[in-house]
């Protein structure tokens, strides 16, 4: 039941309330439709729309896996520096036993994901030409050194993850398990951590590759590889921290 | 309803204060060096935040009775009030804050004073355990995993073979000179415990792997209970001590019993 | 001006399944989330009751359940606090009432991400039933409280329900974690990406910006609580010691692990937990704020220091975990920092509070029950937040740790206050969930009971606190002193049992009036927020092609010039 109330002023320029009738700040905002930060005229099915949407997506996933990380750096260092608790001494001993990296296969492995970083940002810019053809309704046409590159990224991050437990059985013949003591235990979470997340992105990968035979439309591939682009490269500038942190920190 | 609204808040505030002035329940007497600025600063936080309390409901009942402004104005907001309470706030919570921090300053954990009462605490599922060095004032080596052996008297597991072990008293009370600092050890054998005594307004979680160490000066003879206050099994609520405040000669003489005791073994 | 958008297919042509059970549309998820939490918060406080009755009439016998054994006690302890923080405070104010109102009152079609949403609820929904399963094992649930502390966590041997109970657990929290973030993501990508034409950042009602700063909280949180758990199971079956130190005796047997640090676990936990509590209560100040407006048909006071205040509450969220540890053998110094941190949060709580008084003020009350329980939410958000400054100091944490007067504090401002948020919102957004009103005057019966009911209940145990009574002791017959307070705990458990009984006035009232009461209107409060241009109950379509575009602020109530005393947001710019 509307009550009529007697007409009462407001402020116009409300300095603390929020917006007012017909105050749109007009700042150039991150996000949103087309016409700054104040809200989107787009239609939410639109190429653009469904890529922005998914890449804002990606970059929260980005910063909550990075928070684990962050933590699990904090772990590893405060674990290192800190040791144990000796009773019989009455203070703090480091126990920590610094581990024999298998440093050839760990390049090696690097050096695979850095490759698949590259084939797959080939994969991406080769797969958003063939997209601006094909908005143009022209077939796009066969470049010469065309590569299936997305094919070849998920084929190296098999060999990245296969090379990862190569490692893994490498320090498991040195006798250093999971349990052996906080040096492996923590490279096995952190590498272990990093290659779960890996998986997640190959998953992807794997779907955007057989989108050509279960006829997924061309637009969810191209946007499940620039997304999983980002991941991936984000995944392989980690991989050189955990790299670096267990070689710098090794104690 | 806004009356009856109002009314209610009235009566909660008044039934709170009357609550925590009749206090059927409160601090147990302090009888530590410690208790009496602890709970000066429980004082001055009751009187203020109970302050705040009464003051923020009368507002709240206030506002509810507020009617509209005749002249229709209202406002969204004012910088100036803001800033205002915001400072006002702060002020207040930081003086309390700074006043505690001080108090802190001069009763946590530190380092060791001289002619201090060493006890060692252990914490066990469910039971606390005080060791005095003895006369050698070394505590012996523990184990529990290789010596300990409850029925047997040994349940903290003290090395035999450690020579400064022998002379190490055990009591399942803590046993204390009146006026003397004492120094604690505290250590726990399997999970996470907390030595708790009310009335000396000490608490200590002891963790397994970690030997932590605080002090309290008892000022008054009697006993006191000791509650465990960190949930540690089954028989958390089951695990207690006393703490027996001794007078000077008093405790004289149970330690050189002990001693002697231990000697004889 | 409205936006053309192709529809979303309606739900005529679509089966049962893709309906209700599969369904990608918010509304729908939103209101699974909010029968899940319900669930959860019958279970939790059945739990309470149960705890309440043993610990003054150890030897009752309840029918069909016998005597309650002591290590029940813990079990019950730790399910209601898991069931209570993570399934009802966690989830029905943000996933529930979020995931059905973000995207309508930001004009939005449906969430960013709608199958990812109902991922979320599908493995929420698998998080309680892993939990619930505990019920069933051997040994039971787990009894080291809904915190864990490790070794007692980690060790089978511990305590009965420290077996397969706490790997359910375990297992329960991890899958949460990944529910939380999978909903988190939609949330935030929502509110950058969905606004309606013309919803301005300042122009989004306060329950959009505090579902924002949450998701916020979420995504950096439950990560780190994730990992935790992680570790701890590696503790328990893979032969690690993070969390296990050496030379422990547990049961006559010596324990394997060595090296560890309990209070590693404590960090990390805390570091999640402080966050979480602020994920309990941020959504809920919001919807205060919201209805506080709506109810005193004025503007939000202060809006964007209301805005401010949140985003503060959030970023310090994450700097004062160590208020939970002063005691706990961290380094005493650390202590200095992390109470004044503590003491610093305490001023955006305060500017809030101010804020909510002054929206009243002057205003032209309507007092239906979401305006009550909104009234209720600020007198125990006082009562409960002023206990906190005390807390945060070292010197007299030192003493109230542990005691009543925590379980005190955190029950009023947590558990009642938000609890109160939550019912306001129940009896608010009603109409637009499921199409009728709920009875106003058994709100009001519901309203009365509930207030006394938590005043009597949680402030009693100050006193207990004060008096030196541990937390978590299932019996009161093991500490003389404990013993003696007897009396003030058979009073607390018959203010629950008071209580309780009048949460049944709610579900009546919930459960009838979704059936039979009386059929609301499209915009039955006159609230300006865009879920109220659509119909009750909100049509599956939600603003189908017809996207708002918004020309107004969130609160235009008492608006000079206008025939109403409140605009919509999305009528014409005047």
């Amino acid at each position: 039941m509307p009550i009529i109330s007697d007409r009462v002023e407001v402020e116009r320029k409300p300095k603390l309330g929020g917006g007012g009738p017909g105050k749109i700040p007009h700042r150039r905002g991150f996000g949103g439709g087309d016409d700054g930060d104040h809200g989107n005229s787009g239609d939410f099915r639109s190429r653009e729309q469904r890529m922005r949407r998914y890449r804002v997506g990606m970059t929260l996933c980005i910063i909550s896996v990075t928070a684990v990380f962050v933590l699990l750096t904090m772990v590893y260092v405060f674990r290192m520096g800190k040791g144990r608790f000796d009773e019989d001494a009455h203070r703090w001993v480091r126990d920590w036993i610094p581990l024999t990296l298998p440093y050839v296969q760990l390049w090696t492995n690097s050096l695979i994901l850095l490759l698949s970083s590259l084939t797959l940002e080939l994969a991406r810019r080769s797969m958003a030409k063939k997209e601006e053809f094909a908005a143009m309704g022209i077939v796009p046409p066969r470049l010469g050194r065309d590569l299936p590159w997305l094919g070849i990224t998920v084929f190296l991050g098999f060999c990245f993850l296969v090379g990862q437990v190569l490692v893994w059985n490498i320090l498991r013949s040195q006798g250093a398990f999971l349990a052996s003591n906080p040096s492996r235990s923590l490279f096995y979470i952190l590498t272990g951590t990093h290659a779960v997340h890996l998986v997640g992105g190959l998953v992807v990968l794997l779907y955007a590759v057989a989108g050509r035979l279960l006829a997924i439309k061309f637009e969810s591939q191209r946007i499940a590889v620039e997304v999983t682009g980002w991941y991936w490269h984000y995944l392989a500038f980690l991989w050189f921290g955990i790299f670096a942190l267990v070689h710098f920190a090794r104690g | 309803m806004s009356r009856v609204l109002r009314l209610a808040l009235l009566l909660i505030v008044v039934g709170c204060i009357y609550l925590f002035v009749a206090h059927p329940y409160w601090f147990p007497a302090g009888v530590s060096a410690s208790s009496a600025p602890i709970d000066h600063q429980f004082r001055i936080a009751f009187w203020v935040f109970g302050a705040l309390f009464i003051v923020g409901h009368l507002v709240l009942i206030f506002v509810l009775s507020k009617k509209p402004p005749e002249d229709g104005k209202i406002s969204t907001g004012s910088w100036r009030l803001e800033v205002t309470w915001t400072l006002a706030v702060t002020i207040i919570f930081f003086w309390f804050n700074i006043s505690g921090e001080r108090l802190w300053s001069r009763i946590m954990p530190s380092a060791r004073q001289a002619g201090e009462i060493e006890i060692e605490v252990t914490g066990a599922q469910f039971q606390w355990y005080f060791r005095y060095p003895g006369a050698d004032r070394v505590f012996g080596r523990i184990d529990a995993s290789k010596f300990a052996k409850p029925d047997e008297g040994n349940p903290l597991g003290i090395d035999p073979s450690d020579p400064s072990g022998h002379d190490d008293i055990l009591s399942t009370a803590m046993i204390v000179p009146v006026g003397h600092s004492v120094h604690l050890h505290l250590r726990a054998q399997d999970v996470i415990h907390s030595l708790f005594i009310p009335a000396m307004r000490f608490k200590q979680d002891t963790v397994p792997g970690m030997e932590i160490h605080s002090h309290f000066t008892p000022t008054q003879t009697g006993n006191y209970e000791i509650a465990c206050a960190e949930l540690c099994g089954m028989g958390h609520y089951r695990m207690r001590a006393m703490v027996r405040v001794l007078s000077e000669d008093d405790f004289q003489r149970w330690i050189k019993a002990q001693e002697a005791a231990a000697a004889g073994h | 001006m409205t936006i053309s958008t192709p529809s979303a297919a309606t739900s005529s042509n679509r089966s049962f399944l893709r309906c209700h059970v599969f369904s990608t549309d918010h509304k729908v998820i939103g209101r699974a989330y909010f029968f899940l939490s319900l669930a959860a918060v019958l279970v939790g406080a059945w739990l309470s009751l149960l705890m309440r009755i043993h610990l003054v009439w150890p030897k009752a016998t309840l029918l069909l359940l016998g005597e309650i054994k002591p290590e029940n006690y813990l079990a019950q302890l730790t399910m209601h606090g898991t069931l209570m923080v993570f399934f009802v405070l966690s989830t029905v104010p943000q996933s529930g009432f979020g995931t059905f109102f973000l995207p309508l009152q930001l004009g939005a079609s449906n969430m960013a991400f709608p199958r990812l949403t109902a991922a979320g609820f599908w493995t929420a929904l698998l998080s309680f039933c892993v939990l619930m399963a505990a019920f069933f094992v051997p040994g039971g649930p787990s009894g080291a409280g809904w915190t864990q502390y490790p070794p007692l966590s980690a060790l089978a041997s511990a305590g009965p329900g420290q077996a397969l109970g706490t790997d359910l657990w375990l297992a329960s929290i991890g899958l949460f974690c990944l529910s939380s973030l999978m909903s988190a993501v939609g949330f935030v990508a929502t509110t950058i990406h969905h606004r309606a034409p013309g919803m301005a950042w300042l122009r989004m009602p306060l329950t959009c910006w505090s579902w924002f700063v949450t998701s916020l909280l979420i995504l950096l949180a439950f990560g780190i609580l994730l990992a935790a758990v992680v570790l701890l199971m590696l503790d328990r079956h893979a032969g690690t010691s993070f969390f296990i130190p050496g030379g422990l005796l547990v049961s006559g047997k010596a324990i394997a692990h060595s090296g560890g640090s309990p209070l590693m676990w404590q960090h990390l936990f805390w570091f999640f937990g402080h966050p979480e509590v602020y994920i309990a209560i941020l959504p809920a100040m919001g919807v205060t704020s919201h209805l506080l407006s709506v109810f005193a048909r004025k503007p939000v006071f202060g809006y964007k220091a209301m805005v401010g205040a949140t985003l503060a509450i959030g970023a310090l969220g994450f700097m004062v975990w160590g208020h939970h540890m002063f005691v706990s053998g961290m380094n005493p110094y650390a202590g200095f920092a992390f109470s004044t941190l503590t003491t610093a949060i305490a001023v955006p709580s305060a500017i809030k509070t101010f804020n909510w008084v002054a929206t009243l003020y002057g205003g032209r009350i309507r007092y239906v029950t979401p305006l009550l329980f909104s009234a209720g939410f600020v007198s125990l958000f006082i009562t409960g937040g002023l206990t906190g400054p005390i807390l945060a100091q070292p010197a007299l944490d030192t003493y109230l740790h542990d005691t009543y007067f925590v379980v005190a504090h955190f029950h009023l401002i947590m558990a009642m206050a938000g609890v109160f948020a939550i019912f306001s919102a129940t009896y608010f957004w009603f109409p637009k969930m499921f199409g009728r009103m709920m009875n106003e005057t058994s709100g009001r019966w519901h309203f009365w009971i509930t207030l006394f009911g938590a005043y009597a209940t949680f402030m009693p145990m100050h006193l207990l606190g004060i008096a030196g009574h541990p937390r978590r002791y299932s019996e009161l017959s093991g500490v003389q002193y404990v013993t003696a307070m007897a009396p003030l705990q058979k009073f607390i458990t018959v203010a629950v049992i008071v209580t309780l009984a009048g949460q049944v006035i709610f579900l009546v009232n919930l459960f009838w009036s979704m059936f039979k009461g009386r059929k609301a209107e499209a915009n039955p409060w006159e609230c300006t927020t865009l879920e109220w241009t659509l119909k009750s109950p909100a049509p599956a379509e939600g603003f189908g092609d017809q996207r708002p575009q918004v020309n107004h602020g969130p609160y235009e109530y008492n608006i000079s010039g206008a025939e109403k005393d409140f605009v919509m947001q999305d009528a014409p710019a005047s």
